[in-house]
């Protein structure tokens, strides 16, 4: 059995995030000791290198916690983990076209303000930053 | 018209609801062009489109359902494109 300081430094993670962990309902220690301390199995330290490669991919906690629980779906299959992941890749996807969008807003805006030696009341990026009528493409 | 229904391959649900759906917007559409896409062979266009989750279905170039439709609200959405409602 592992403490959860044990099991922090095994993982190389801090105590507070494996709590955190067992607040979101993704690692629940095996049992505690008289004093009230949590103990882990072996297999904690498996769960908790999941979570990390899982974030790491871009799930959250909260999808996370959906993936562990397919594990214990008896209709659930390895195509239900494939089609989170593809969704994770279209979200991916979709994040990286907003960031493309905004850097793209920012090199038009940047290319504006030549002359950076103007007042800041003249400065152009702050002008199209006030536009009420947009003049920037909304990122996607 | 033109029906898509974005899928990824292996996914049970499309499989049991894409006949329904098929048969749907044939029943409303004549000469409905009805298509299949498999995700992983059009990512690009699934973003462009907006597609976060599947299975989707897209109508005409333009997410329409971001979950799929049962096949009478396919058939009312149809209906309402072409006019008829």
């Amino acid at each position: 059995m592992l403490t959860i300081g044990k099991l922090a430094a095994a993982g190389e993670i801090s105590p507070d995030a494996l709590r955190y962990y067992e607040s979101e309902g993704l690692l629940v220690p095996t049992t505690r000791t008289a004093s009230g301390y949590r103990l882990y199995g072996e297999d904690a330290l498996r769960r908790v290198r999941f979570i990390q490669h899982a974030q790491a991919c871009g799930f959250t906690l909260a999808e996370i916690r959906e993936l562990l629980q397919l594990r214990q779906t008896d209709k659930a299959c390895c195509n239900d983990v494939r089609q989170r992941a593809i969704e994770k890749r279209l979200q991916l996807a979709a994040k990286i076209r907003g960031m493309q969008s905004m850097s793209a807003a920012l090199d038009r805006l940047i290319a504006e303000c030549a002359d950076g030696s103007q007042s800041v009341e003249d400065c152009p990026i702050m002008a199209a930053l006030e536009q009420i009528d947009g003049g920037m493409e909304p990122a996607r | 018209m033109k029906v898509e229904l974005i899928y990824a391959a292996g996914c049970a649900e499309c499989m049991t609801a894409r006949a329904g759906l098929r048969c749907a917007a044939e029943a409303v559409v004549a000469g409905v062009e009805w298509a299949e896409v498999d995700v992983l062979d059009a990512l690009d266009y699934a973003v462009e489109l907006g597609v976060l989750t599947l299975p989707a279905l897209a109508i005409d170039g333009s997410l329409v359902f971001a979950a799929l439709p049962t096949p009478e609200q396919l058939r009312d959405e149809l209906l309402k494109r072409a006019g008829h409602d």
